[in-house]
């Protein structure tokens, strides 16, 4: 029986494509950086190696692919976006702070005033401006339209006090964007501004959040009294709303999840064949985990199949509507599985706390390494349990899954 | 890359909704199974006659029109969608294809029969204990073994038999009317949850003539086969659930409690979420195994293998969830939720139960270069 019209093939262009993109990460991903990317302990890589990737990324003119051609993206086809994405992961490669290239530039990009996107956009290609977000407060998290912090009215700039949470990598960022609260009374969505804060500006203290993986990537900042000049306001005062709605469909936007969890497995299931296994033999050819590890492989696949759907329809003009809602949902629980899984191959050694052989998106809080780099176990046991701590944030940042379950219900079901 | 069916397919797809829509009505189809003939041969000759659905994945060679896996997951996942009963999975697809590949004249004379809506074919496949065998007795062959739960033998005009010979699996074809067996066969006739018929075959020295043989080394193709059968109950599982959860949404907006519809307790809502969430990624694992299915064999049945578990727990998920939001009405009869419960239950169980897939799986996985990519 020979299939007619539906296939999962990549056409030619785009198999000669995959082969550009396989020869540049062949030459231009340095042992360092595939270590970097291996040795992960989150969704992010050690900051400098993912700031080496992007200098080496932009250099070829694809450190932003999603941007308008005009503004230093690439005139890809959808499809290409997710080979690329496809492609970097499978090679191992460190991930890209999300918050410049993937989200705040398309807010400039779309809202943006024309001196904002010229300052901008070239420095955050460069490196030289990093963003990080300002969206969460202690009292604002799902809830997020109920966000409190001040920004008053003082003539050509705004006054902001208040603090945000959940700030990844402040102490790195030269720049934050923001909502504020610019007025009240009204729907709690209303009177909401988007705002970009130079991280020097006198009056924001950034408080370390030690995580229980014991990194200090999170913080709480605090804004007492920081003038910001209206100027950096991206889109209108009072209706950052809409613009933080857009940002939203970005962070969650399906993209390519599939490919990296499949590495996960593909390494869990190299390194259960060198483990003892609960009954003897290898851990590889015990039963109950190899059907564990059989269960996370087919998730794997059938995301995949679920990920080109959604870009098939993308690419034919379609819209993907709530199914980024549940692909954010199904990546992140089946990301959970992976990590858990690999704390049972990591077995006893999954308990042992020894970041020095990791490479985590940050500083490790009140950590001596062992003097002589002593290790025990492999480098992939000492990530394990890092990884699985650092992989609870899966279900809760960008919406926790239980949003994305009320989304799905609404925009779905008709609920 | 492209998931979306051409226009042939839509009009098969669009043409089998609206007979099954108008035609097919589940308390017939219930009373047929229970005190009727176990099913309703009217349905199967419109099906050859009318919306030439069950030649429609045959060869042409055999009087089908040679269409392939899509068109195959989109009559399956119609046919569940309707809870359809009559024997397609079994004849069309298993022993379609099975006869397809044996080819010879007697196989090409049954085909053209099961396009005409004139034969049914079951498959008898699954040993109960030994493997079944089969001896030469002089220029014919007798039949010795135990088939557990033939799907459609009650019904069926041919058998195929997997019989073990001396060179390797034979597969052989016989006209068959279970209410009068040969000597040699008894057959045991029972209904099974999901309101197919089947039987238990015991064959002791069922004698057929040499052309019975029709493939004297059908290992390959036997294996082919189930593959098809698992992708087929699959998309009948798709079919199924779409259904199963139109019908708890719809139940869940009308039930009436604590003063507001049931469907605004988050807690249920969240469980038609996630019901939906398997149901898509069941749509997922279909594409998955039909786009796979005419591959070499270990990709074939890697692809049908994730498909069959992703499908089982599917199922499961969906229908017991199903019940459980439908409440006490969910266990009964009356509703038409009960009835798909029973077939999704019974999904998990034909063509190699998820367990069974899942060690499969595992295998095939291994030769990967180095478990790497």
């Amino acid at each position: 029986m020979g299939v007619k019209g539906m296939d999962l093939n990549w056409s030619e262009k785009d198999l000669r494509f995959r082969d550009e993109v396989r020869v540049f990460l062949e030459e231009k991903l340095i042992d360092d950086l595939r270590q970097a990317g291996r040795l992960m302990t989150s969704v992010y890589a050690d900051h400098q190696a993912s700031m080496t990737w992007q200098a080496i990324l932009h250099e070829r003119g694809w450190a932003a692919p999603e941007w308008p051609v005009e503004y230093g993206g690439c005139d890809w086809t959808l499809t290409q976006h997710y080979i690329f994405g496809r492609e970097c992961a499978l090679a191992g490669a460190p991930a890209l702070s999300p918050m410049g290239i993937k989200m705040v530039a398309h807010a400039i990009i779309a809202f943006g005033t024309p001196e904002q996107r010229e300052y901008f956009l070239p420095r955050i290609l460069t490196g030289e401006v990093f963003f990080c977000q300002g969206y969460s407060e202690p009292e604002a998290g799902s809830d997020l339209a109920a966000l409190s912090m001040a920004a008053v009215d003082d003539g050509d700039h705004l006054v902001c006090t208040g603090s945000k949470i959940w700030t990844t990598h402040a102490a790195e960022a030269n720049w934050i964007f923001a909502l504020v609260r610019t007025a009240r009374g009204g729907r709690k969505q209303q009177g909401i501004t988007f705002l970009l804060i130079d991280m020097t500006s006198p009056g924001i203290e950034i408080r370390p959040l030690v995580m229980t993986s014991g990194e200090q990537i999170q913080t709480q900042i605090f804004f007492d009294a920081v003038r910001v000049p209206k100027a950096q306001v991206i889109g209108d005062i009072d209706h950052g709303w809409t613009v933080a709605k857009y940002l939203l469909e970005f962070e969650r936007g399906g993209g390519a999840a599939a490919p990296a969890l499949q590495v996960m497995a593909e390494s869990i299931a190299a390194e259960s064949a060198r483990r003892p296994g609960p009954a003897g033999g290898v851990l590889r050819d015990d039963p109950a985990f190899a059907a564990k590890l059989a269960d996370v492989r087919i998730r794997t696949e059938v995301l995949e199949i679920l990920e080109y759907r959604v870009l098939a329809t993308v690419e034919a003009g379609g819209n993907p509507g709530a199914a980024s809602s549940m692909l954010k949902i199904l990546s992140t629980e089946l990301s959970q599985a992976i990590t858990e899984l690999a704390m049972e191959a990591a077995g006893s050694r999954g308990r042992v706390y020894q970041p020095h052989a990791t490479r985590p998106g940050g500083p490790i809080a009140d950590y001596l390494p062992p003097p002589d780099g002593y290790l025990s176990g492999d480098p992939w046991q000492a990530v394990a349990p890092l990884r699985y701590l650092n992989d609870r944030a899966g279900s809760i940042y960008a919406g926790s899954n239980e949003i994305q379950r009320n989304i799905l219900a609404k925009a779905t079901l008709g609920l | 890359m492209d998931f979306r069916l051409n226009p042939e397919q839509q009009l098969l797809r669009d043409g089998l909704a609206r007979f099954l829509a108008e035609r097919y009505h589940l308390a017939a189809s219930r009373s047929a199974a229970r005190t009727g003939a176990g099913w309703q041969p009217p349905i199967w000759h419109a099906l050859a006659d009318e919306l030439g659905v069950l030649g429609a994945t045959l060869p042409e060679w055999a009087g089908g029109t040679g269409g392939g896996p899509v068109e195959l997951m989109v009559i399956s996942e119609e046919l569940g969608r309707a809870l359809v009963i009559e024997p397609f999975v079994e004849t069309v697809a298993v022993a379609g294809g099975l006869l397809a590949r044996a080819g010879g004249p007697e196989a090409t004379a049954v085909l053209e029969r099961i396009c005409a809506g004139s034969a049914v074919v079951a498959v008898a496949v699954d040993d109960d204990g030994e493997p079944a065998h089969a001896v030469r007795d002089g220029q014919r062959w007798a039949l010795h073994g135990t088939k557990a739960v033939v799907t459609a033998a009650p019904l069926a005009t041919h058998l195929l038999i997997t019989a073990r010979a001396s060179d390797g699996l034979g597969l052989f074809l016989t006209g068959f009317d279970a209410a009068a067996p040969p000597p040699g066969a008894r057959v045991h006739a029972y209904r099974t949850i999901d309101d197919r018929r089947a039987a238990d075959l015991v064959l002791d020295g069922l004698s057929l003539p040499p052309a019975a043989l029709i493939d004297a080394d059908a290992e390959a193709s036997v294996r082919q086969a189930l593959d098809e059968g698992a992708a087929a109950v699959c998309a009948e599982a798709v079919g199924a659930m779409r259904r199963v959860l139109t019908d708890t949404v719809d139940y869940c907006r009308q039930r009436q409690q604590f003063g507001q519809p049931i469907s605004n307790f988050q807690v249920l809502a969240h469980r038609m979420v996630d019901m939906y969430c398997e149901l898509e990624q069941a749509v997922a694992a279909v594409f998955l195994a039909m786009l796979h299915l005419a591959a070499d064999p270990p990709t074939r049945a890697r692809a049908v293998s994730a498909a069959k578990v992703t499908v089982g727990r599917a199922a499961r998920f969906v229908g017991q969830n199903a019940v459980q939001l439908h409440g006490g009405m969910g266990m009964t009869e009356e509703l038409a939720v009960g009835h798909y419960f029973k077939r999704l239950t019974a999904v998990q169980y034909e063509f190699g139960s998820s367990d069974f897939h899942r060690a499969r799986y595992d295998r095939l996985t291994r030769g990967n270069s180095g478990e790497g990519l």
